[in-house]
């Protein structure tokens, strides 16, 4: 599992896979006011993108993978 | 080249040129079903097998081609000029790469990823083929998706001017940079496709943007596996190299190699610069849906607002081309359109506009061509496409393919030519011994020797030609072995040697179905489950070998495991149970002989039916199908130590050695395979035991039977001068057998025929030959005579 879910905050460890999108879309509908750490996340499934653009939730920290960062911050920041 | 390959590619091109025929012979006579059912098939194939390689090019056009003639198979298209057309220039182009992959001298079919854009062209033109038919039935033109794929402009002025003015100076440095655009289809991530993933491997773009192709539904409504993504990227890398990228998916991206913007180069005197190809088009496009939606004769309550639309849109259309219209006529328009509830109006205004526009635009602007502009509408008027040569054009590769029924002509004229050399050492004895004239038997003696050297070497030839390798049944075990294991939840490691060892077609081909059984008979009885090995002290991996080498003139296979091997307590249990074998039998077996015992027919020790194995049906099956090429069977088999089955096959089924033997008066061939001995046995030493006759062989008894009795006939076997009877001791099942005949002479290699037509019903014989005096051999086969 690459979401550890603390009170407000999920961390993102690694990898982000299909599977994934459904239990951070369930989550970000049920703290709608829910953060996202990002910063070891290496790579996340598109089916993640889409609900990370879908709900726009506050990333508390940017990935360190500077590729993937740059291109989700494009996707999030219009 | 892998051998796999290499068959794809002999085999590609037979189909082509099958396709080809039939497609011709549709076009005379289009109802045929049968033909189009075949020719449907035959395409099917090809794409099936192309799909086993990298070859997305290949298997997209194919799979357009199928789609196209399953259409016209289900008559939801008639067969027509077009259709032939088309398909014949699409199996041209399978034709050229299948070529080209056999050019290439890799092992690996090479990339042809530059014929994408081909391949997307050409799967376009086959599939509006079946748009056009669909468009026809009234009922498919509402669900008909919007055929026209506009080349999204480059929303230039969507940039930052930063990054606009950037990119003008990059473009004049020469910087090959390429516009992307990728919309992943909506099921992509039920494929297993990442699109974010594609795009990460791009590398670091100049400029990018990712945005959704409709709005985002509420969270709680949202479809998180619903692809509706658009990534749009300004790249540093050449637009074959993302051709490359996206070649499987070649329909969901839009690459565009940038050029310097016109107007930094020479800018427009004039405010208005003349409208260029592309903005043409698209206007033409857009004034093409007005005039759509006006002539929609329906009357919703939201018809004003309907025509109000139209009319801003018709505006902003016209300004974009920077044709200056008169808004208040418009407004006019308008309005009468509205009081009347009616489009006419909007439409004889438009009808006007375009009058005046005509002299202004240049009217009905061919579409730029961009990467992806495929325009599925009216493709009948396009050039077609051509795809380098026709089929004709190239003489095909070093390999001949040829019908099986001309081998086999030719090995009966080879066989016929041996038997006819065969006359010619008699030829020389009549010299001799009737016209006394040696010197020229001599001769007749020479020359046979050249002729019969020729005749072997021919013989060799000819079944070399029908020599295939081992690996022809055995290059499907690995996966085989591999699905099973997995089903059967078993770690298995399959080794596999000389898989270059060659034999006849047929004996190879008899060979596969076998080998299946007892390969799973293996996996699943064999070797244990993982657990199990460890317990007993094993590694977790099971081993499965299958071996083949020549020995002399003989294929052997063998097939072993290193699994728990056969109980032969268990199977004196279970034959007994299954009335195989009777109660004193149970006792008197040895192991080897209780081993034996699986091959007898409906013996299974499975306690439960599974799917692989245990219906009874298997190691029996398998000992008949390998009897039928005259092969054999031995199984041997150490209680916790493994399993380890040897099939030995004859190379050729061609040549048979047999015996002579004369009973009554008659020449009989005798298979020397089933021949042990021959010995002579003294009227003195053959005692009747119980009205059976035998005689002590070596300290053995053997039963005896006279060959006649088994003919039918009544006459007595004729001893020799001594008084001894000349017997043949075969060896069928177990024990050896005695069979009394008149007298056994030589042995010589012949080609076996079959018995056929009124004859083919006799049993006890295998075949009839033609010998060297022209006489005819009838061939006994002692397993069916007993």
């Amino acid at each position: 599992m690459a979401l550890a879910f603390k009170k407000v905050t999920v961390v993102v460890s690694e990898q982000m896979t299909v599977e994934d999108a459904e239990v951070l879309l369930d989550w970000l509908i049920k703290h709608p006011r829910g953060r996202i750490n990002l910063s070891a996340c290496t790579h996340l499934h598109a089916a993640n993108l889409q609900v990370l653009m879908a709900a726009r939730p506050r990333i508390s920290a940017w990935p360190r993978h500077a590729p993937l960062a740059a291109w989700i911050k494009a996707a999030l920041t219009p | 080249m892998n051998p796999l390959l290499d068959q794809f590619i002999t085999e590609g091109r037979d189909i082509l040129q099958t396709i080809g025929e039939r497609l011709l012979q549709l076009e005379d006579t289009p109802d045929d079903s049968a033909l189009m059912g075949e020719l449907f098939r035959l395409v099917h194939t090809l794409k099936g097998n192309s799909g086993l390689f990298d070859l997305p090019e290949m298997t997209r056009v194919l799979h357009a081609a199928e789609d196209l003639m399953d259409a016209v198979r289900d008559g939801r298209r008639p067969f027509d000029r077009p259709v032939a057309d088309r398909l014949l220039e699409a199996m041209d182009f399978v034709l050229a790469l299948i070529d080209e992959i056999g050019d290439s001298a890799e092992s690996a079919p090479p990339n042809t990823a530059r014929h994408a854009n081909d391949a997307l062209e050409l799967a376009n033109a086959l599939r509006s083929l079946l748009a056009a038919a669909q468009a026809t039935t009234p009922t498919a033109t509402e669900t008909e998706p919007a055929p026209s794929p506009t080349p999204a402009a480059i929303p230039f002025e969507s940039l930052p001017s930063r990054i606009q003015q950037e990119l003008a100076q990059r473009l004049e440095a020469g910087e090959p940079l390429c516009w992307l655009t990728y919309e992943p289809e909506e099921e992509c991530f039920f494929k297993g496709e990442d699109p974010f993933h594609q795009v990460l491997q791009l590398g670091e773009p100049y400029w990018r943007r990712v945005s959704s192709r409709e709005d985002w539904a509420p969270l709680d409504e949202l479809d998180a596996y619903r692809c509706i993504l658009r990534f749009e990227a300004i790249l540093n890398t050449p637009a074959e190299a993302l051709h490359e990228h996206f070649r499987y998916i070649p329909e969901q991206v839009q690459i565009v190699p940038l050029q310097p913007p016109a107007p930094s180069i020479a800018p427009a005197p004039s405010s208005e610069p003349p409208p260029d190809a592309e903005t043409a088009w698209s206007f033409n496009v857009v004034l093409e849906a007005q005039r759509e939606i006006l002539g929609l004769t329906d009357n919703p309550p939201w018809l004003s607002g309907r025509l109000r639309a139209v009319a801003t849109t018709l505006e902003a259309a016209f300004a974009s081309i920077g044709q200056a219209v008169d808004r208040d006529a418009l407004q006019q328009a308008l309005h009468s359109a509205d009081a009347s509830q009616s489009s006419q109006p909007l439409l004889h205004w438009l009808d006007e506009q375009q009058r005046l526009g005509d002299t202004q635009l240049p009217a009905a602007a061919p579409p730029p061509t961009t990467a992806t502009a495929a325009r599925p509408e009216a493709p009948e008027a396009e050039e077609p496409i051509k795809f380098g040569r026709r089929a004709e054009d190239r003489l095909a590769g070093h390999t001949l393919k040829v019908d099986q029924v001309k081998i086999d002509r030719l090995m009966n004229l080879i066989g016929e030519m041996v038997v006819t050399k065969n006359a010619l050492p008699y030829l020389a004895n009549r010299a001799e011994e009737v016209f006394g004239t040696r010197e020229l038997a001599r001769e007749i003696k020479a020359q046979y020797g050249i002729i019969n050297r020729i005749a072997e070497e021919m013989q060799d030839a000819i079944m070399q030609i029908r020599m295939m390798p081992v690996s022809f049944v055995l290059q499907r075990f690995p996966r085989l072995v591999r699905d099973t294991a997995r089903r059967l939840g078993k770690e298995v490691r399959l080794v596999m040697e000389g898989e270059s060892t060659e034999a006849d077609k047929n004996i190879i081909e008899a060979l596969a179905d076998p080998l299946v059984h007892i390969v799973r008979n293996s996996l699943d009885h064999g070797l244990e489950s993982p657990a199990e090995r460890r317990a007993s002290g094993k590694p977790s991996e099971g081993r499965l070998t299958i071996s083949a080498r020549q020995e002399s003139d003989r294929v052997v296979i063998e097939i072993s495991d290193d699994g728990r091997g056969i109980d032969p307590e268990r199977i004196r249990r279970k034959a007994y149970e299954r009335g195989l074998i009777g109660e004193p039998e149970l006792e008197r077996l040895t192991d080897q002989e209780a081993i034996n015992l699986v091959f007898a027919a409906g013996f299974s020790t499975a306690e439960q039916v599974s799917d692989l194995s245990g219906r009874g049906v298997g190691m029996d099956v398998v000992r008949n199908a390998i009897a039928c090429v005259n092969g054999t069977v031995e199984l041997h088999s150490q209680l916790g130590q493994g399993t380890r089955l040897q099939l030995s096959l004859p190379l050729s089924m061609a040549v048979t050695n047999v015996m002579i033997i004369e009973s009554a008066g008659q020449r009989f061939g005798v298979p020397m395979d089933t021949v042990a001995e021959t010995v002579r046995v003294a009227r003195n030493d053959i005692r009747t035991i119980k009205r059976r006759l035998t005689t002590v062989l070596r300290g053995r008894l053997v039963p005896l039977v006279t060959l006649n009795d088994l003919l039918g006939l009544t006459i007595e076997q004729a001893p020799n001068g001594d008084d001894e009877f000349a017997v043949l001791v075969v060896r069928i099942g177990p024990d050896p057998l005695g069979i009394i005949v008149d007298d056994c002479r030589e042995t010589i290699d012949i080609i076996l025929k079959p018995l056929t037509g009124i004859l083919a019903g006799l049993g006890g014989y295998a075949g009839s030959a033609l010998l060297g005096d022209g006489s005819v051999l009838l061939v006994l086969n002692p397993r069916e005579l007993l």
